[in-house]
């Protein structure tokens, strides 16, 4: 696009007195500091509650400490670490993530993918659907935790009303082992798949329309102008998707907290609970803090790599 | 502390003096915190807490004190309505109440607190972690305030309100668990209304209980959430304890500590006993909606909650001991108050006042008969009052009764970590995921870990 | 097959049209309809679709179970004040990043997007611990600050000052206007609909955030409306459902009604980030 302007020039002056040259010269140093006084607020900012953060939690990971006495904080080391990666249970919640992750990030954007296929069109009713499918996205995690799990409820739940009106049999949802992790990644994705899907609605209509026009002409099928056109299009979209739900993903607490504490049996319990749990319950902020890296670093890696491939567009904005 | 921590904090002081001055920009969000606000000490944001906290010179303004509570629902209108009556009687001092939840996250409050320098000056803190919060400094030795007075309470209550023979807790809000009984159910089965009084009579009454349609249980007999207090009875029922005597390690990979979880496990696989889903306190809500709805004819709950049930149930509310094994046997629990040992003097002296009016026989007393909770003073148990509803309303006096067999709940810091670890291997042990054996096992050396601290 | 075959595939579209959108709505109407149930509905199966009589109580249970007047207060509080700080510290940056040529740019720039992609629940645990350090738990501020620049914010702003013609500011300039004059009287008034699209944006991202306060806040007077929703949960004698369903309401129902008037300004505001 347009090129970013350099610092004005003052102009306009002829025959400058020696006054106005001196005033020139520091308002001419003035004009090359305006950029970074600009900045400067946001970038304290960035500064306090990012970055400094990041290292401040990678320096307490080397430390025994608890929020109790954090003046009295013990070198430890890669202690934290090794005991936390001998530990069965964290095994449990990094297993518990990967599962939770993958699920909802494969589902939720297939599910969306061909949401948005069927949707993207111009009638009425087709937008009306878009925002009943979006609406969840837009409300409060706490709401729609509390709202499921009065809905999984295993003996008063509308849910199990449902089923049984069909003739299933009730599930057990939250209360079981196995169920409680899948009531978790469906509440998800019923959050997140409008996001998604209008997002690839978004994309579709970027698409130009000459290239659909040609395939046409061609009398290319359905299935080839999609894989041939929609979905090398859209792989943009697909990878920013991808990296956002996996974020996201990763930092799921509030329906954890709400709807399950971790359990059954630690079957729900993943990283940012476990964080919390270990931080602000039992006294151990430095596996909390060792955790806290090792998210981090997850994060990290899937940061890098989204501007790996997003650093072009960017560029080329 | 160490050089570089002194560096961090100098820096981080400099830095937010930044931040903060570009904010105050924002003047419009300071003047709304304070119109919202009234807790003091938070608006002056650059001054850390802590230091103004002990600074107050004495005046004739009254001494504010901050008091959290973990009681939802009706009881915990009751303590708003206890405050409120404190506060009118003592001018000099004003109690402001705040509600954080469940004793779970009233816990993490807690901790929260101290850190950041803004914790309260008296707090109900659940029985089992006295221990811990007195062992990491947190809280204030009341000996000297209490001069002996806490001689009113009933002993059996004290039990966990030592640390390393100082007293820090005074007993509030305490129970004891106990088995609640669906009385037209069992009189309309033919059994004994009074209910069982042994583990196998409690087998009995279930199986005589439970209903089935088909293949579908309609009613089962009896329920109750696999948590770690009633397994802690359970254990003491058969003639064990949860610790060994030094405190250094489990004793429940034993014959005692097996005992329960055979107990639960093969009711589970007759179909007589149900394990309510959920977790933590779910499950109990789940237990207590059951047994409200006829759906289970025994449960077992805290004291606690028989206000709440006789109000709701369309039934006769029943309440008797746990079923013994061996001995009959029960943890006590519930919360104590505790006093901050951060806040200044003044407040410090306000807050034993407080604590002192709130358990009380006046108050006790009236509290006791409105929530089921047990009255902690003996003058209060035997008090004419409170003998006259005991007479009227036997259920009431069933957990006093309880407590000549009832123990403290272990208080060692590492427990309340260790508690959690016990209760999930319970559930996998009980739901078929692991042997008793293999579950025992991994609770033991997760305790080895966590007492040798 | 031809028009027959072709009515019935219309007719099956509907119908699964009408059920995907069900599958979204229906969940909210049941929040709805529980929020003005009695108890003994609520526990009742298989359940009662339409309540016996409409129990306003159930509102009247919920908002006197905590000083709700200040949750919504604080709430608001929170939301506009990181709004109206996110905007002053937000602007000039953006409008750095957007005209100026500077040293360092791409390298302060690439910065600031690092924020973009770090969720505040990966380093909640620092972040606490300093504000524990300077003595902001359980403040205002502790809700506000840590969002205090948005990098997505500045994202938008930049872009979208990106586009304004040059002529627009040499004009400006020409009449002596100072740099500090465009940027607020001319840039910012022609970047009005980003600054809508980022004010709903942020405004219903921070209206809905339950983790934040919940770790930050442990006195009723900075809690905002989440937590004493979430508050709600505790009761004996079983989960209340009907008044939590009550209070869920409070906290769901004003971004609803938002949503069903600027349905397409928010759904931009979301999807954006997106282009």
């Amino acid at each position: 696009m347009r090129k970013a302007v350099a610092a004005p020039q003052i102009s306009g002056i002829s025959n400058p007195t020696k006054q106005q040259v001196r005033a020139g010269v520091t308002q001419a140093w003035m004009e090359r500091l305006r950029p970074y006084l600009y900045v400067a607020p946001a970038l304290t900012f960035f500064f306090l509650f990012f970055l400094f953060p990041i290292a401040y939690v990678i320096y307490l990971s080397f430390f025994d400490w608890t929020l109790l006495n954090l003046e009295e904080m013990d070198w430890v080391g890669f202690e934290n670490y090794s005991a936390l990666l001998a530990e069965s249970d964290f095994h449990q919640v990094l297993w518990n993530s990967l599962v939770y992750t993958v699920s909802t990030v494969v589902l939720g954007i297939l599910l969306s993918f061909l949401l948005a296929l069927w949707l993207n069109k111009k009638a009425k009713v087709y937008g009306v659907i878009q925002a009943a499918v979006f609406s969840p996205h837009i409300i409060s995690l706490v709401s729609v935790a509390m709202l499921w799990m009065w809905l999984m409820d295993p003996q008063y739940g509308l849910l199990n009303a449902l089923l049984e009106m069909v003739g299933l049999p009730g599930y057990t949802w939250l209360a079981e082992t196995k169920s409680a992790m899948i009531s978790l990644i469906l509440v998800s994705i019923w959050k997140g798949v409008g996001y998604n899907t209008l997002v690839f609605i978004a994309g579709m209509q970027s698409i130009p329309r000459d290239i659909y026009e040609a395939a046409d002409l061609d009398q290319s099928p359905w299935w080839r102008t999609l894989t041939r056109i929609t979905i090398p299009m859209l792989s943009p979209t697909l990878f920013f998707l991808l990296v956002i739900n996996t974020v996201s993903s990763f930092q799921v607490f509030d329906t954890i907290y709400v709807m399950t504490q971790g359990g059954p049996i630690n079957s729900t319990n993943m990283l940012v609970f476990y964080i919390y749990e270990q931080g602000m319950d039992f006294y151990n902020g430095g596996a909390a803090s060792a955790a806290s890296v090792i998210l981090l670093g997850l994060v990290g890696i899937l940061t890098f790599l989204h501007f790996r491939v997003m650093g072009k567009r960017v560029h080329y904005q | 502390m160490k050089k570089e921590e002194i560096f961090v904090k100098k820096f981080q002081a400099s830095m937010v003096a930044c931040v903060l001055s570009v904010t105050a920009i924002l003047a419009g969000c300071g003047t709304n915190q304070q119109a919202s606000g009234g807790n003091q000490g938070t608006t002056n944001t650059a001054a850390p807490a802590q230091t103004t906290a002990s600074a107050q010179p004495a005046s004739d303004k009254p001494v504010e004190i901050d008091f959290w509570y973990a009681l939802g629902g009706r009881n915990g209108e009751m303590i708003q309505e206890m405050v409120k009556k404190f506060n009118e009687t003592h001018k000099d001092i004003v109690v402001k109440a705040a509600y954080q939840g469940n004793y779970y996250e009233n816990h993490s409050k807690v901790l929260a607190a101290v850190s950041a320098g803004n914790q309260p000056d008296v707090t109900m803190v659940e029985v089992g972690s006295i221990g811990a919060f007195a062992d990491a400094k947190v809280l204030e030795d009341l000996g000297p305030y209490t001069n002996g007075a806490e001689s009113k309470y009933i002993p059996g209550l004290l039990g966990n309100s030592y640390w390393k023979d100082k007293l820090y807790a005074i007993p509030f809000n305490r129970s004891t668990p106990l088995l609640y009984l669906n009385r037209d159910m069992l009189k309309a089965a033919g059994l004994d209304p009074e209910g069982p009084k042994t583990w196998e009579e409690l087998r009995e009454f279930s199986k005589a209980l439970t209903k089935k349609e088909g293949d579908k249980t309609s009613t089962y007999g009896f329920s109750t959430a696999i948590d770690i207090w009633f397994y802690e009875a359970l254990v003491f029922q058969s003639g064990g304890s949860i610790l060994t005597e030094d405190n250094k390690a489990l004793a429940i990979n034993s014959e005692q500590g097996k005992a329960p979880i055979a107990f639960w496990t093969s009711m589970l696989k007759e179909g007589i006993m149900k394990a309510p889903p959920g977790e933590k306190y779910n499950a109990w809500d789940v237990a207590k909606q059951d047994f409200l709805n006829g759906q289970v004819g025994m449960i077992f709950t805290s004291t606690g909650d028989l206000r709440g049930l006789k109000e709701n149930a369309k039934f006769e509310v029943g309440a008797a001991f746990l079923p013994a094994n061996k001995n009959y046997g029960a943890p006590t629990g519930g919360a104590n108050l505790v006093v901050l040992a951060k806040s200044s003097d003044e407040e410090k002296k306000a807050s034993w006042e407080f604590i002192n009016w709130m358990t009380d026989t006046a108050q006790t007393v009236p509290f006791s008969l409105e929530s089921g909770y047990m009255p902690v003073t003996t003058e209060a148990v035997e008090s004419a009052e409170m003998k006259a509803a005991y007479e009227k309303e036997p259920n009431f006096q069933v957990a006093v009764k309880q407590l000549e067999y009832a123990s403290p709940r272990p208080m060692v810091p590492g427990y309340k970590e260790l508690q959690e670890v016990i209760m999930t291997e319970l559930q996998r042990a009980v739901m078929g995921q692991a042997t008793v054996e293999e579950a025992l096992q991994k609770a033991d050396e997760k305790g080895q870990k966590l007492l040798k601290k | 097959m031809g028009h027959v075959g072709r009515t019935t595939l219309k007719m099956v579209e509907w119908i699964l049209l009408i059920g995907v959108g069900l599958v979204f709505v229906f969940p909210f109407l049941w929040m709805f309809l529980t929020a003005f149930k009695t108890m003994p509905e609520v526990y009742q199966f298989p359940p009662s679709w339409w309540p016996e009589s409409w129990q306003v109580e159930n509102f009247r249970k919920a908002w006197s179970s905590g000083p709700f007047l200040t949750y919504v207060w604080n709430s608001l509080v929170v939301a506009v004040g990181t709004l109206i700080l996110q905007f002053l510290i937000g602007v000039p940056a953006a409008y750095a990043f957007a005209r100026y040529r500077f040293k360092g740019k791409n390298a302060l720039f690439g910065l600031s997007l690092i924020a973009l992609m770090i969720p505040s629940q990966v380093i909640f645990l620092p972040v606490y611990v300093q504000m524990s350090h300077w003595g902001l738990v359980d403040t205002l501020w502790a809700l506000i600050l840590p969002f205090g620049a948005s990098a997505f914010g500045i994202f938008l702003l930049r872009q979208s000052f990106m586009q304004v013609p040059d002529e627009v500011i040499e004009a400006a300039r020409l009449d002596n206007a100072s740099e500090w004059k465009i940027m607020w009287t001319i840039m910012v008034p022609l970047a009005k609909p980003v600054l809508v699209t980022f004010g709903l944006f942020s405004f219903i991202y921070h209206w809905n955030d339950y983790f934040w306060p919940l770790i930050m806040t442990n006195s009723d007077s900075v809690r905002t409306l989440p937590i004493g929703i979430s508050m709600l949960k505790a009761a004996e004698g079983g989960k209340q459902w009907n008044v939590i369903m009550a209070g869920n309401m409070m906290l769901v129902f004003p971004i609803l009604v938002v949503f069903f008037f600027a349905q397409r300004h928010i759904i931009n505001a979301f999807v954006y980030q997106s282009k």
